[in-house]
């Protein structure tokens, strides 16, 4: 699943800034993937573990909604990110 | 640890025999947790190893996040001196952990390495500490750390017997690492589809009641789950007792 993105180039940046807050909060959290996207599936979430390890690298864009139960799983799991 | 009264009385018999695996896979199997494995296996090399007046008391410390845990002893005395190594950052022990080689120091009062944990242990009764890694092939790290209250208080042929017994160990400590795992992620799993459930009927309701599609619906939750500070199945729960009384919904699933 792949995003499809119309929203012009702000939206775009605005999506990879996003995207390099939650690599990063992966990264520091040390939580092995497999219970992110448990926890993250048992939310609601749709993509599959290698599509969230892509996104997570920051090789994959996602869906905007996949990217809200993504962010809430982190803030449920890690607890809310201090920045 | 005052019974150094330098006497080795016979060898310290726990040969690597059938009799010392079966005693593992029963270990395997009777264990609720990986700590009580680790006890039954500290408790285990400690009385295979110890004689009348050299008794040994075995740890055993692991890596968990890259910082070294001392989980299991065979009693108080060993669990501190893990402890108090783990505390210095440094010792034959974490040295045997992080090159994977077994370390021997016969006597303490002639180390020069290590110097500030090899002083308080010392001073703790300690004269010989062997340092025996256990090898689970990249899984985890893991080293099972004997002390003597004798100097030289391991022979050529206890630190033979230790490296044959760790080896078993390890063996046993892989399966009942992996047995973990998989039972944790079947229980991680039935727990989210449980929340699942709960969350995918919440949103159908708010599309029903709200005429939208179902990425809106989710916005919805999730914006009163985020204002609210409450989790999003517990929201989700919520949504469904409103509309239908139900306070407890719960899914099916084989196991």
């Amino acid at each position: 699943m792949n995003a499809d993105w119309t929203g012009g180039p702000d939206q775009l940046v605005e999506a990879d800034g996003q995207r390099r807050t939650a690599a990063r909060r992966f990264r520091d959290a040390s939580v092995p993937l497999i219970e992110l996207w448990t926890y993250y599936y048992g939310l609601g979430g749709d993509v599959d573990e290698m599509s969230l390890d892509a996104y997570l690298n920051e090789a994959l864009r996602l869906p905007a909604a996949q990217v809200g139960l993504i962010t809430t799983a982190m803030n449920e799991f890690f607890g809310v990110d201090p920045e | 640890m005052t019974d150094n009264d330098g006497f080795r009385q016979g060898p310290g018999g726990f040969g690597p025999g059938p009799d010392t695996e079966l005693t593992l896979q029963q270990l395997v199997l009777e264990s609720t947790d990986i700590k009580a494995f680790l006890t039954e296996l500290a408790v285990l090399a400690s009385s295979r190893l110890s004689v009348p007046g050299n008794t040994i008391h075995s740890g055993v410390t692991v890596l968990r996040h890259k910082r070294p845990e001392a989980v299991a002893a065979s009693d108080a005395a060993a669990s501190a001196l893990d402890e108090l190594q783990n505390g210095f950052g440094e010792g034959p022990c974490l040295t045997a952990l992080r090159n994977g080689h077994t370390i021997l120091v016969p006597d303490l009062a002639a180390e020069t390495r290590w110097e500030p944990y090899i002083r308080t242990a010392m001073h703790h009764g300690v004269s010989s500490i062997l340092a025996v890694p256990l090898d689970l092939a990249g899984e985890a790290e893991a080293v099972l750390n004997l002390y003597s209250g004798c100097s030289n208080g391991f022979s050529a042929e206890d630190t033979a017997t230790a490296e044959s017994f760790a080896g078993q160990a390890a063996s046993s400590l892989r399966l009942i690492l992996r047995i973990t795992q998989l039972s944790e992620a079947r229980n991680d799993m039935s727990v989210a589809m449980q929340s699942r459930t709960v969350i995918d009927m919440a949103v159908g309701a708010i599309m029903a009641e709200n005429r939208c599609n179902r990425d809106t619906a989710f916005g919805i939750l999730t914006r009163a789950s985020n204002t609210r500070n409450v989790k999003l199945r517990e929201v989700a729960a919520t949504v469904i007792t409103s509309i239908s009384g139900e306070e407890k919904i719960t899914a099916h699933f084989d196991d």
